[in-house]
């Protein structure tokens, strides 16, 4: 920031020669009826004025604001460094080679804390990691600013909106140009768009540098939700993601773990699930026939028709019927708890024997996610977990 | 024939100006408008040498009368006026008459005032002033700050906070220099009714030009264009006409340093 400052003072000097219009100016006055006059007026601002140094009174107000923060700055940064030589000292460290990383280390260990939030907690740390970054400033010596936006009062938010229209139009021009060639053929492509979703207000905040209400928001979203919907949006897939963050959930499945190798060279991979009271392991074999072990029977071990099912169910989806085995051991309470878990297990197992988009089908399925269901307890005064006793009046 | 241009300069802290200036011109012929621009140096060839770079001593001294014909304004559908039920009374003045009940506007009128409009764009751009196109027309969005962007100036066309002129200070957080000239695209909002920047731009007597379509009350504007301002290819015209009248001023404000 300092930085820009020097550019700007040096260009205050480079424009030294330059009259400022709409400064105030002592010969814009006088009213004058005759053209002569009016002109030789306006040649004296010309000319005469041009010799002296004139700052819009903007600039003259941003840059009085600018030294006030910066002394602030600068009185944060010398405490800062006194605070480091104290705690280098405590420590027994060499003061001049006391790192920010041992800074922490000796917070840490002279002033332990237990609250929760690691915000909470005490902290030393460098002022411009602590106080928000300001705009610099955005207008120049004549107080003009640099940006078409500026009057918008949201510059970098309009000028967000003014891009995605341009790119609109060009999107629409590349498809007018297919359609007269007489290609067609270009699948609408959404799929890059699975597992992510739109940023949160508070990023698109903290990139724009400017507080954005609700309504500026979901505006921002439903044009950006158009522009993807666009027939050819591939073709600014990467101006899209920017706008696009990772679903959390859609990151805990996809990091799948590597397939690994058993004696007679065959893809192999396991996994142990849960459900109510019981948990199993499964191993999926690849380049198998379909054979599937439970706890050393095959799937008759389940009696009922609903718990094969179970079993069949994720095989199927991913079309892996017949095309490996399963070894599964279970143990725990109840056959639907065993089944479950199984279930789960075998879905996860799958995930390494198929392709991205298949995983995001199997996860929308709800093959992929825990149930959390339980038996849900007695409640004393009552005969079970809801059921109440029969209301007899006295 | 003697015509009198009054321009009204004005500033935020109360100053004003008023300069009235006689010029001897011919604005139905632009031929003859050009000769005279060629003649009048000979003339001045006497007084100082600052006396011929002034431009207010030329009826049209950046060639902004150059840049439009009466029959691009046709092409443009800039004639097409509202239907005769919304017809503003202030605009009677402006209008030729009504076909099929809707008005069409006198272009003879608009191509004179659309030049003094341009003429006075070109004068402030010379001088370095700040000039805001405004809009409030979702549909046209994009031409005006496109134009906007090319002219190197600045644009309004979304929704307009209000106080942004006359509580500047708070919306843009410190003391902001406002615009020197605010061009309105359309002086109406999309609800049918007059936009805030009319007014408020007299409050804080802002020159203003607007292109006022039938329905519309040019009273507080500066510099009234009566036209069509709804259709895209009419949109279009001026604000390339805009943009050029900048660029043309600017490009004279460029010229006179080196000469």
């Amino acid at each position: 920031m300092a930085a820009l400052r020097e550019v700007l003072i040096f260009n205050s000097k480079c424009f030294r020669g330059v009259r400022s219009y709409f400064c105030s100016s002592p010969a814009f006055q006088y009213s004058s009826l005759s053209p002569n006059n009016a002109s030789s007026n306006v040649q004296k601002l010309d000319f005469e004025e041009s010799d002296t140094k004139r700052i819009s009174k903007a600039m003259k107000s941003y840059m009085e604001r600018a030294k006030i923060h910066d002394n602030f700055i600068k009185e944060q940064l010398h405490q800062y460094n006194i605070g480091k030589r104290h705690l280098a000292n405590m420590m027994g460290k060499d003061p001049e080679f006391f790192t920010q990383h041992d800074v922490n280390e000796a917070i840490r260990y002279l002033f332990p804390s237990g609250l929760y939030d690691p915000r909470a907690r005490p902290m030393m740390k460098h002022p411009d990691e602590i106080y928000p970054k300001r705009k610099a400033a955005e207008f120049d010596m004549n107080g003009r600013p640099f940006h078409s936006l500026f009057y918008t009062s949201k510059p970098n938010y309009y000028n967000l909106l003014h891009d995605l229209a341009v790119k609109f139009k060009q999107l629409d021009n590349h498809e007018d140009k297919m359609i007269y060639r007489g290609i067609q053929d270009q699948q609408a492509s959404e799929l890059f768009l699975f597992g992510t979703d739109w940023v949160s207000k508070e990023s698109v905040e903290s990139v724009l540098l400017e507080s954005l209400t609700d309504s500026q928001y979901s505006n921002l979203i439903k044009t950006m939700e158009r522009f993807a919907q666009h027939r050819y949006a591939v073709r600014e897939k990467n101006f899209i993601m920017q706008f696009r963050h990772q679903l959390a959930a859609q990151t805990e499945i996809q990091k799948i773990p590597e397939l690994m190798r058993d004696e007679s060279n065959r893809p192999f991979t396991t996994f142990s699930a849960r459900r109510k009271r019981s948990n199993a392991t499964v191993k999926v074999i690849g380049e198998g026939t379909g054979l599937i072990s439970i706890n050393g029977e095959d799937i008759l071990y389940f009696k009922r028709k609903q718990d094969k099912e179970q079993i069949i169910f994720p095989l199927e989806f991913c079309n892996m019927l017949g095309k490996v085995d399963v070894v599964a051991t279970c143990e725990g309470v109840g056959m639907s708890g065993r089944v479950g878990s199984i279930r789960l297990a075998i879905a996860m197992c799958l995930r390494c024997f198929v392709d991205a988009e298949t995983i995001e089908r199997m996860r929308l399925a709800g093959l992929l996610s825990y149930d959390p269901r339980e038996r849900e307890r007695k409640k004393p005064g009552q005969p079970g977990a809801r059921e109440k006793f029969t209301w007899k009046k006295r | 024939m003697i015509r009198t241009i009054t321009n009204r300069f004005s500033w935020k802290f109360g100053r004003c100006l008023t300069q009235t200036c006689s010029i001897t011109s011919d604005t139905s012929h632009c031929q003859n408008a050009t000769a005279l621009k060629v003649n009048q140096p000979t003339e001045l060839k006497e007084s100082e040498l600052k006396e011929i770079t002034n431009p207010l001593r030329f009826p049209d001294y950046f060639g902004v009368r150059n840049l439009f014909r009466l029959k691009d304004l046709f092409d443009a559908k800039v004639h097409y006026g509202h239907k005769d039920g919304t017809l503003h009374p202030n605009m009677k003045p402006y209008i030729f008459g009504s076909r099929l009940g809707h008005i069409i506007f006198d272009l003879d009128k608009t191509t004179e005032l659309l030049q003094d409009a341009l003429n006075f764009t070109a004068h402030i751009a010379y001088k370095g002033g700040i000039i805001l196109f405004v809009s409030h027309y979702p549909q046209h969005t994009l031409t005006v700050e496109n134009a906007a962007k090319e002219a190197g100036e600045y644009a309004h066309a979304r929704e307009w906070d209000f106080h942004l002129l006359t509580n500047s200070e708070k919306i843009y957080k410190g003391v902001t220099r406002l615009p020197d000239l605010i061009i309105m695209v359309s002086t109406l909002n999309p609800q049918m009714q007059e936009h805030t920047a009319v007014r408020d731009a007299a409050k804080m007597c802002i020159p203003t030009i607007g292109i006022v379509d039938s329905n519309s009350n040019p009273n507080l504007i500066t510099y009234p264009v009566p036209g069509n301002d709804d259709s895209p290819t009419a949109v279009q015209l001026y604000c390339n006409l805009f943009r050029d009248a900048i660029l043309l001023g600017k490009s004279k404000k460029s010229e006179i340093p080196s000469s």
